[in-house]
């Protein structure tokens, strides 16, 4: 478990990162947290011939909100998220990522660009129908969460991109449900759900290859235990799970169930609040 | 968790007085160097010239080897030479497991691969370079020409399907069958009211301490002479071993175990990289070889354990005696007979044991050790007993439902009573414990049982979380002596440890004990056993251990043999010492020796406060004046003593616990865990507690969580820590240890405690959960994902 050779560069601003990593010509990686990219070299799954380290670069942790939506730096780490109030969804669904060391050190924007399809972050930003920053050599794009992710442990950033922030919309009322193994496993199901005014987003993560939304249309009526049922039922209906170690396919339907039906349970207590 | 408050530990060195140190929570000894992150670890160990070794394992489960190809990894950077099982010094050897069992099918284990391999993870070749970076740069580049053969993963399959055994003197697979007999099974069975049958499976798992395991051999050709540093349990027995691998004069090795990050059995096995690196050292002479495992080979080619099958019937008069006993085992012994326990070391534990704490007369059980293309399995705390105590504790809770028994009224009537002690078990074991009705009382009482089932009822009525009571009953037998031994008519007994006592020339004390600590606190043990023994204090005794060179001779740590064998050993070498220091007092002050005492350090005359000779002066004398030696007296000051408790102590024990099952998503949440066990006196309390409370931390983690998959092919599904699952603390629940007491009968009285906690979760899990949703649990773990499939896809009673 030791790890390939590899060139190590640390990026001084976000322009730098993307020359390296276009220098690098498709053998470059970006090094933030480390928490995915690390283990996957010591196991020599992944042998980048280049590291860009974009640990140093100023200006990238910040975490405001404008108009509704938070804005947060691609260095943002997952402590910081589950520490702030500005937007308690990913507040929540922060607390829920893996042990206090590795939340010290995991990003939300490596989070993103990793894609695992049972990681929390994911679900957030498709839940709230968010968007990248994504910085290259030709400039920068936005990409929305729906077009993010591409499948499982792949997303819309190229090899020589880098997330360089993040928006989440703030909803309001929001729920974050999860099954896990144990205290900080990856989530056999997970479910994040927003409501945004009459609309509810509810997306479930571990079932499929990228965080699944289920269609659940506006809400026309009060969000009371028997739509929730029903809601939930439609969200178990909805999702074509996987079986493996963890759970089977009936298993973590049954999970998608109750996960979403605890999620609205939390939508529907969240208390109205003042705009941000 | 109950335990003595360490706060008091500082108050028995008054000056001038004695206190016995045993019983009381004294200060650690080892704890200023492993709490502060300075212990002296095999990975710690830097020396000249050292290189580092990577090893390449077989990503294929069952093949011939058809060649390997090394020049390219000779060619990277750094890589010094690549050593395969062809190399002329490592072809002759093999590892050999030897027993006398008759059947038993001798097979050989090579250090690096030879002919063809036989589990995923096998070592096929191992480099040599600067580090361990270059190591496994080199590891890649080696080229292994593999040609398949039929993996067998599962050791139930029909023999009929072997194509391809895993060894040719083995046709169909199996390495070892033993039928254990007592009165007429059949003849019970036909007598009793009701027969219970069940069929159950329990999960390979395996250790995993933190450290895994880890060497440095180091081979000087000046005088021949070969140091091997090792995270082993067993010093003294690997450098009997690798002596005889290795043809080297047993003097002309030292085999040295530093402190040592955990160990649980998996560190208790000569492993054939163990003996593939000092193989390696004395072909490069003068050059240290140093190999750390990691996490990955760990968990693909350490030993692994449990993977079991159970076949049973239980015969049960209508007052609930249980009559009849039958059991068909298989137990999965993996690709080779582990050295040097062999491919019995489960099987035969789980035929001697299954019976555990009940009486019985009538009793058949066939046990088999089947070679498979898995890991080898080897021991681990509790050897085979979590399953048996599974297995003979799901008899009895499907006894009690067949016969409308309370299921703790119908163990409590099969108990093994004081009266009946010494036992002797259908398996001819002798038991030499009747605690079990003690540990059960006791248990009960803790635990509340009457409010839990009152609790049970009300959520019944009341449409709630369903809740289900879990119990197990075990006898852990512990410092086997050599009428026990552990292990299979091996070519060696395990019955004795060896100390010395040895009083320096200033007054202090140094222990050299042949036991070894993989952290369990011996260091502390030890001391507060000689300290008491001898008369002297806590403080006083320094222990060293885990050195060929500086102790006698200890078999080291299984068989929670340690605190009972060894500390026997300390207690007689100290008591012995004791009578030459008082022998020598008196002659020095011309007192009877019969009037003297030696306590805190100093020889009374028995009545008197006021001192007549310090041990500090007796030592003196006894080193540096020999011009007053009186006549007779040989200078110097130490001792050594055997022991062996030729039997060894059961140590009874007791589980209860409350859990409470989520329908709609088969979480199980523990709600309460008792245990009660009698480990006879208690030398330290709070090292006691830790190793119940740590062996049942391990135990959960084996009915719950923890499962080694092999997939049809033989690779492990589980390779790393993401998918073999541990607890972590947030697993485990908080836990009630309590304690009843009757002594052993050994110099210290203890029964050993290293296992038992392992022994009960299995069933008390699998019970609970049975018991909440009125379903058979037949499969272990008991994950949220089975539990689920228990309510929701049959399984219903």
């Amino acid at each position: 478990m030791k790890c390939a050779r590899f060139s190590y560069h640390r990026a001084v601003d976000v322009a730098d990162a993307v020359t390296a990593l276009a220098e690098a010509d498709g053998e470059g990686k970006l090094l933030a947290g480390g928490q995915s990219l690390v283990p996957v070299m010591a196991l020599r799954m992944a042998a980048p011939e280049v590291i860009v380290d974009v640990n140093r670069i100023p200006g990238l942790d910040h975490l405001e909100v404008h108009d509704g939506v938070l804005r947060a730096g691609a260095l943002v780490r997952h402590a910081a998220l589950a520490g702030q109030t500005l937007h308690p969804l990913a507040a929540a669904a922060a607390r829920w990522i893996g042990h206090a060391a590795i939340r010290s050190r995991g990003t939300l924007a490596g989070s993103l660009a990793h894609a695992d399809p049972s990681a929390e972050l994911p679900a957030v930003l498709r839940a709230c129908d968010g968007a990248v920053h994504v910085a290259g050599p030709g400039g920068s794009r936005r990409v929305d969460a729906a077009a993010l992710f591409t499948g499982a442990l792949q997303s819309d950033v190229g090899e020589d991109e880098m997330i360089t922030a993040v928006e989440l919309p703030c909803p309001d009322a929001w729920g974050f449900a999860e099954f896990a193994r144990r205290h900080g496993d990856f989530a056999v199901v997970s479910v994040a759900a927003a409501r945004f005014g009459s609309e509810l987003r509810i997306v479930v993560g571990g079932v499929a290859g990228t965080p699944h939304l289920v269609p659940a249309g506006d809400l026309d009526g009060p969000l009371d235990d028997a739509r929730v049922a029903s809601l939930a039922d439609a969200a178990a209906d909805d999702v074509d799970p996987p079986s493996d170690l963890h759970g089977s396919a009936g298993h973590r339907r049954a999970l998608t169930r109750e996960m979403t039906r605890r999620a609205l349970a939390s939508v529907a207590a969240t208390p109205a609040r003042e705009p941000v | 968790m109950t335990a003595a408050d360490p706060s008091t530990a500082d108050e028995h060195t008054t000056a001038g007085e004695h206190r016995p140190a045993t019983g009381t929570p004294v200060r650690r000894k080892e704890d200023a160097r492993l709490l502060t992150g300075r212990g002296r670890f095999v990975s710690d160990l830097v020396l000249p010239r050292m290189r580092h070794v990577a090893f390449v394992r077989s990503p294929i489960a069952h093949a011939r080897l058809d060649g390997i190809e090394v020049a390219e990894a000779l060619d990277v950077d750094g890589v010094h030479a690549v050593f395969t099982g062809r190399h002329p010094t490592i072809a002759p050897v093999s590892l050999r497991a030897q027993s006398a069992l008759p059947g038993y099918v001798e097979t050989d284990q090579p250090p690096l691969a030879r002919g063809k391999v036989r589990f995923t993870g096998e070592a096929v070749a191992a480099v040599v370079a600067d580090d361990r970076y270059r190591a496994e740069d080199g590891a890649e580049a080696v080229i292994v020409d593999y040609d398949p053969l039929r993996p067998t993963v599962c050791a139930w399959t029909d023999p009929a399907e072997i194509t391809d055994p895993v060894h040719d003197e083995a046709p169909d697979n199996l390495l070892l069958s033993r039928t254990f007999r007592a009165g007429d099974v059949e003849a019970a069975l036909a007598a009793a009211d009701v027969v219970v049958a069940r069929e159950l499976t329990t999960n390979r798992h395996g250790g995993n301490p933190i450290e895994c395991r880890a060497g440095v051999a180091h081979f000087e050709s000046a005088d021949r002479r070969l140091t091997f540093w090792s995270g082993t349990q067993v010093p003294h027995l690997v450098r009997t071993q690798l002596a005889e691998l290795l043809g080297l004069p047993e003097g002309d090795i030292r085999v040295v175990a530093p402190d040592v990050g955990g160990g649980f059995g998996v560190k208790a096995v000569l492993y054939p990289e163990d003996v593939a690196l000092c193989l390696m050292a004395i072909a490069t002479p003068d050059v240290p070889l140093k190999w750390v495992e990691d996490r990955v080979e760990h968990l693909l080619a350490a030993t692994h354990a449990r993977d079991h099958r159970y076949v049973l019937r239980a015969g049960f008069a209508a007052d609930g005696a249980l009559l009849a006993v039958t059991a068909d085992v298989w137990c999965n012994t993996g690709a080779y007979s582990v050295y040097p326990w062999t491919a019995g070391i489960e099987p035969l534990m789980a035929g001697g044991l299954l019976t555990g704490p009940y009486k019985l007369a009538d009793y058949e059980c066939t046990v088999r050790g089947v070679a498979t293309n898995t890991s080898p399995s080897g021991p681990y705390r509790g050897v085979a007993r979590p399953s048996t105590v599974f297995a003979m504790e799901a008899l009895m809770d499907s006894g009690a439902r067949a016969l409308g028994m309370d299921p703790v009224a119908l163990r409590r009537r099969n108990l093994i009573l004081p009266a009946d002690i010494p036992y002797r078990m259908p398996s001819r074991l002798v038991d030499d414990s009747g605690a079990y009705e003690a540990c059960l009382d006791r248990a009960v009482e803790v635990f509340g049982l009457e409010a839990w089932r009152s609790e049970q009822a009300r959520r019944r009525g009341a449409g709630e979380r369903p809740l289900g009571i879990g119990v197990g009953i075990y006898n852990e037998l512990t410092g086997l002596g050599r009428a026990a031994s552990a292990g299979p008519r091996m070519p060696f007994r395990t019955g004795h440890e060896a100390c010395t006592v040895r009083v320096n020339p200033d007054g202090a004390v140094t222990v050299f004990s042949g036991v070894t600590s993989q952290g369990q606190g011996l260091e502390t043990t030890m001391a507060q056993v000689v300290a008491d023994a001898l008369g002297v204090d806590y403080d006083a005794v320094t222990v060293r251990y885990g050195d060929t060179d500086s102790s006698l001779w200890g078999f080291g740590a299984f068989s929670s043999r340690q605190a009972v064998i060894g500390g026997g050993a300390a207690n007689l070498a100290g008591a012995h010492v004791r009578e030459k220091v008082l022998a020598l007092a008196g002659a020095l002050r011309e007192v009877d020796v019969a009037d003297l005492d030696l306590r805190g350090g100093q020889v009374h005359v028995r009545g008197q406060e006021k001192p007549v000779i310090s041990l500090a002066e007796v030592a003196r004398v006894a080193y540096l004046q020999s011009d007053r030696l009186p006549e007779g007296f040989e200078p110097g000051l130490e001792g050594t003593k055997f022991y062996d408790p030729i039997r060894g102590a059961f140590a009874a024990g007791a589980q209860l616990a409350a859990l409470e099952v989520d329908p709609t998503t088969g979480e199980i949440g523990v709600l309460a865990w008792v245990c009660v066990e009698d480990a006879g006196t208690i030398v330290h309390p709070v090292i006691v507690d830790g190793q119940i409370a740590g062996s049942i931390a391990q135990g959960i983690g084996g009915a719950m969580y923890e499962h080694l998959v092999y997939d049809d092919e033989g690779n492990l599904s589980t390779g790393t820590l993401l998918d073999y699952l541990m607890p972590t603390s947030g697993e485990i629940p908080e836990l009630t240890i309590d304690h009843v007491s009757t002594p052993a009968a050994n110099p210290t009285g203890v029964r050993g405690v290293g296992e038992g906690g392992t022994l009960a979760p299995n069933a008390v899990v699998a019970g609970a959960v049975a018991d909440a949703l009125g379903v058979e649990v037949d499969d272990l773990p008991v994950t949220p994902a089975r539990v689920w499939e228990l309510v929701h896809g049959g399984g219903a009673r």
